[in-house]
């Protein structure tokens, strides 16, 4: 199981309790986002870019604990920004944790050896460890060389102090499947518990905007990487969400599934969009013109997203919805299928490899005379192991 | 929500292709506005003005017509049916050594807005990454180690 029974019995009960009401939206994870600031650069985040006043700002304890009981989710996501360079937040978590949410605490993990005495293990705590590959590509993907080295000291550390560690792999163009294929045994090797995978946002202020992935590529790199999976690979996104990113599924977003409250209030519409702020989770909920959000709704910014935060929560939506998607989502937890699919192998095969090392490519790599190379090949021999 | 000019790339490659069928999307076509001082002459311009410095991401500086000045964030806007009703919400840049809470806010009706400066820099100008690509080959190629961009300093 990629989460403990309680927390998926809590998950289920919360949702069941919204459809009697019948709520027609309501949120499953809130996105707190304390502070801004992060102790890396990435070429790929489109979250660092502010003014220092700016970046210097932090939510307290009492709001991110006000924020948590005011949207009433079961479980709460604290990306950022860096989390551990907030001072603070061994309190802001134990407050969430004393409240019974299900913390998922997202980490570069560059301080989570150094940090985790000022934590308590507990079947409420997680630490979601960012972590974009092996080591060539998530170094690059970070911008720091020796980043994978330090986060996987971490996630070790962690586990061997009784906590709960999940995995978080952004992908974008010039990524690898083969490689990411490797980066899953190695971190469940590690000891994690689950891992999630998602394509990476056109975040409009992210340095680099020239390698987000659109939907075609998205699915069939995905069909790549998640088909002929392991049994041994655990991961903690919903299984149709799973089937959505392989083209199995069609999902619309759910913008208002994962709202996100940090300095600035709530933010209209999602995590990965600004079109302005709500001082209240209800006035979000009133507020926000959902029908201007979503790729049917014809906004640029939504054309391509296929991120979690807005379609993970349609699929436990739609799982909750219909006796089908009850029983489709029943049985993939059951049987655990690893989806053989001999196309997708020949996809995974003949995938070009030499010129895939970095996650974020290089157009003028070549006229630098530098060719980055990956040296591992996964034999095809991958279902059932 | 960006103006359509912010977009363009994305919405022309939009009306070639279904957006099931993009291998990969087009990224925003940056525009240049720090230090931009918008003329604000008619309620168009003053309406896009805002619309852009609410995407700025540096501070920017606004003089009301009463002459007082307000330097700072623009995090927020509300763009209603006039201009006496829209408001902008700025966190203030604070004075030089004072602590940083982030807690005061301000706001400002368009209507009472006599000259806008995208006065701060702006922090999402994206030469980081093509100067970390450069800088990246250069010291790989030298056999340098430990090679990293360096968030910002902020004091």
């Amino acid at each position: 199981m990629a989460v403990p029974v309680s927390q998926a019995f809590t998950v289920m009960s919360y949702v069941l309790k919204q459809k009697l009401k019948g709520r027609k939206r309501y949120p499953l994870v809130l996105m707190l986002e304390p502070l801004f600031r992060c102790n890396l650069a990435c070429a790929g985040c489109g979250k660092i870019q502010y003014p220092a006043h700016i970046l210097k700002a932090e939510l307290t304890p009492e709001q991110c604990w006000a924020a948590a009981e005011e949207c009433g989710t079961p479980m709460v996501s604290i990306p950022g920004g860096e989390p551990l360079l907030h001072p603070q937040m061994p309190e802001i978590v134990a407050g969430l944790v004393a409240r019974k949410k299900y913390v998922y605490m997202c980490t570069n993990a560059l301080l989570l050896k150094e940090k985790l005495h000022l934590f308590k293990p507990s079947k409420y705590l997680s630490f979601s460890v960012h972590l974009d590959g092996e080591k060539e590509h998530h170094d690059f993907g970070v911008c720091r060389e020796g980043g994978h080295d330090i986060a996987m000291e971490g996630i070790r550390a962690a586990v061997a102090a009784g906590f709960r560690v999940t995995t978080n792999t952004t992908l974008f163009d010039g990524a690898d499947p083969n490689s990411v294929r490797r980066h899953f045994d190695q971190i469940m090797e590690a000891g994690v518990e689950s891992m999630m995978l998602s394509p990476g946002y056109t975040y409009d202020k992210a340095p680099d905007q020239q390698h987000f992935l659109g939907k075609a590529k998205s699915r069939r790199m995905f069909r790549a990487i998640l088909s002929n999976r392991k049994k041994s690979w655990e991961f903690n996104t919903h299984p149709l969400f799973s089937e959505f990113l392989m083209g199995k599924q069609d999902f619309e977003c759910t913008p208002w599934g994962m709202p996100t409250y940090s300095i600035f209030g709530w933010q209209k519409p999602c995590y990965l969009l600004q079109d302005g702020y709500a001082d209240t989770f209800q006035e979000l909920l009133d507020a926000t013109e959902w029908e201007n959000y979503g790729a049917k709704s014809g906004n640029p910014r939504c054309a391509n997203c296929m991120v979690h935060s807005g379609h993970e929560a349609s699929a436990v939506d739609y799982n909750f919805s219909s006796l089908k998607g009850f029983i489709q989502t029943a049985k993939r937890y059951m049987f655990k299928p690893t989806y053989d699919d001999a196309d997708a192998m020949k996809l995974l095969n003949e995938w070009p490899k030499t010129s895939h090392g970095p996650l974020v490519q290089i157009d003028n790599a070549a006229s630098t005379n530098v060719v980055v190379k990956t040296t591992v090949q996964e034999s095809s021999a991958v279902s059932g192991d | 929500m960006a103006t359509d000019q912010q977009e363009h790339l994305k919405i022309e490659q939009l009306q070639h292709q279904s957006q099931d069928e993009i291998e990969v999307i087009a990224g925003r076509e940056r525009e240049n506005l720090e230090g931009w001082i918008p003329a604000l002459a008619s309620e168009a311009e003053v309406r896009d003005a805002l619309e852009k410095a609410f995407d700025y991401r540096g501070d920017v500086t606004i003089t009301r017509k009463d002459g007082s000045v307000v330097e700072g964030y623009l995090y927020d806007r509300h763009s209603a049916s006039t201009l006496e009703t829209s408001v902008v919400r700025i966190i203030p840049t604070p004075a030089k050594g004072a602590t940083t809470t982030a807690t005061q806010r301000v706001m400002v009706p368009y209507s009472e807005i006599a000259a806008l400066n995208f006065s701060g820099r702006d922090t999402a100008a994206g030469k980081t990454f093509e100067a970390w690509v450069k800088k990246y080959w250069e010291k790989k190629a030298a056999g340098e180690k430990n090679i990293q961009i360096e968030p910002e300093k902020l004091d």
